[in-house]
């Protein structure tokens, strides 16, 4: 850049991070935009464009077992095999679901998320944060329209700025036919965070 | 994108149409964003232009402005087009008054750099912070 508008270059994608965070919060005093109205187009734009980098890690352990196992012993070493990956210094641990035990995640004292394969926006919240670690079930039937069968134990986990939790949701029922690329469909973003499940197989028989 | 011919008359389905199309023209429109900052400086300039603090017309030519530079120059940073996009909004908002104190911005940025990436948070916690048993 030949016109930077500091003097001191931009090099480092953690300075230029800190510089957008930076002018966000002089905006946000100055009252040229609001926290409120840049989160509402993150939020747009991030559910269009994030989660895919998770279903397609998602749709991968789902088909391939050895990366499957590779991924729950170290997820940020997994992600970096399909080249998602990039931020500074955190750790990603992916937390599997089973017929018995169902993750979420949640972080509870801010904002953090595993950025490269899952972005957030009302996770953070601070009356979810609360609720979800009070009264998971609740909260996932009447909140998410998610309940789940008392047979099966709700585990809250809560992710820092060092150590990113997401989930690895079961793969739906009848998707055994399922290419990698249409597996990948079927995984949303609150099933990675545990609060909800991923698309059901549409079948031609359904009326797809 | 997959929600392009989304009709949804929303408050929301307004603001995905209008994103839309700002960006259609972007390179990369399958895949716009790769680092957390460059939707948050993305979202600002949008946020900032339904503000009406500019017309998009002059954040445009201020991006074109930034990418020239770029491409004139000795190739000394590495092309980033969402650099551009910040260094054109900056630009954008000195010219409209907005934006008035790069000093302030520069010092703020400092202060952001030299806040470790914990404050304020707890450490790492590697078991649930709570469990809901089966109950059957």
């Amino acid at each position: 850049m030949t016109a930077n508008p500091t003097d001191t270059p931009l090099r480092t994608q953690e300075e230029i991070a800190a510089r957008v965070k930076a002018l966000e919060s002089v905006l946000i005093e100055k009252g040229v935009v609001t926290t409120k109205a840049v989160d509402r187009l993150v939020e747009v734009y991030e559910n269009e464009v994030g989660p895919q980098l998770g279903a397609k890690v998602v749709a991968k352990a789902w088909t391939d077992p050895e990366f499957k196992a590779r991924l729950l012993a170290d997820a940020s070493a997994a992600c970096r095999e399909l080249g998602i990956g990039g931020l500074q210094g955190e750790e990603m641990v992916v937390v599997e679901n089973t017929d018995t035990v169902q993750h979420v995640i949640v972080c509870t004292l801010c904002s953090c998320y595993p950025w490269p394969v899952l972005p957030p926006n009302w996770y953070k919240a601070p009356p979810f944060r609360a609720r979800i670690v009070r009264e998971p079930r609740k909260v996932l039937a009447e909140d998410f329209g998610y309940p789940l069968p008392d047979s099966v134990e709700i585990r809250v986990w809560d992710s820092s700025s060092e150590l990113r939790y997401w989930v690895l949701p079961q793969r739906p029922a009848g998707s055994e036919h399922l290419s990698e690329e249409q597996l990948a469909e079927l995984v949303t973003r609150d099933s990675m965070i545990g609060v909800g499940a991923p698309k059901p197989v549409v079948t031609e028989a359904a009326g797809a | 994108m997959s929600e392009g011919v989304r009709t949804d008359a929303t408050e929301l389905g307004d603001a995905r149409r209008r994103i839309e199309k700002l960006v259609c023209d972007m390179p990369g429109a399958d895949k716009p964003f790769s680092e957390p900052w460059e939707v948050r400086a993305f979202a600002m300039a949008v946020a900032a232009y339904h503000e009406g603090h500019y017309e998009w017309s002059e954040f445009q030519l201020s991006l074109i402005d930034s990418i020239r530079s770029w491409e004139k120059g000795d190739g000394g940073e590495p092309w980033s087009y969402y650099l551009h996009w910040l260094e054109a909004l900056e630009t954008t908002l000195a010219s409209s008054g907005a934006l008035s104190d790069s000093l302030a911005l520069d010092e703020r940025t400092r202060q952001v750099l030299s806040t470790p990436r914990n404050a304020n948070h707890h450490e790492a916690r590697r078991e649930p912070v709570a469990i809901s048993p089966a109950t059957r």
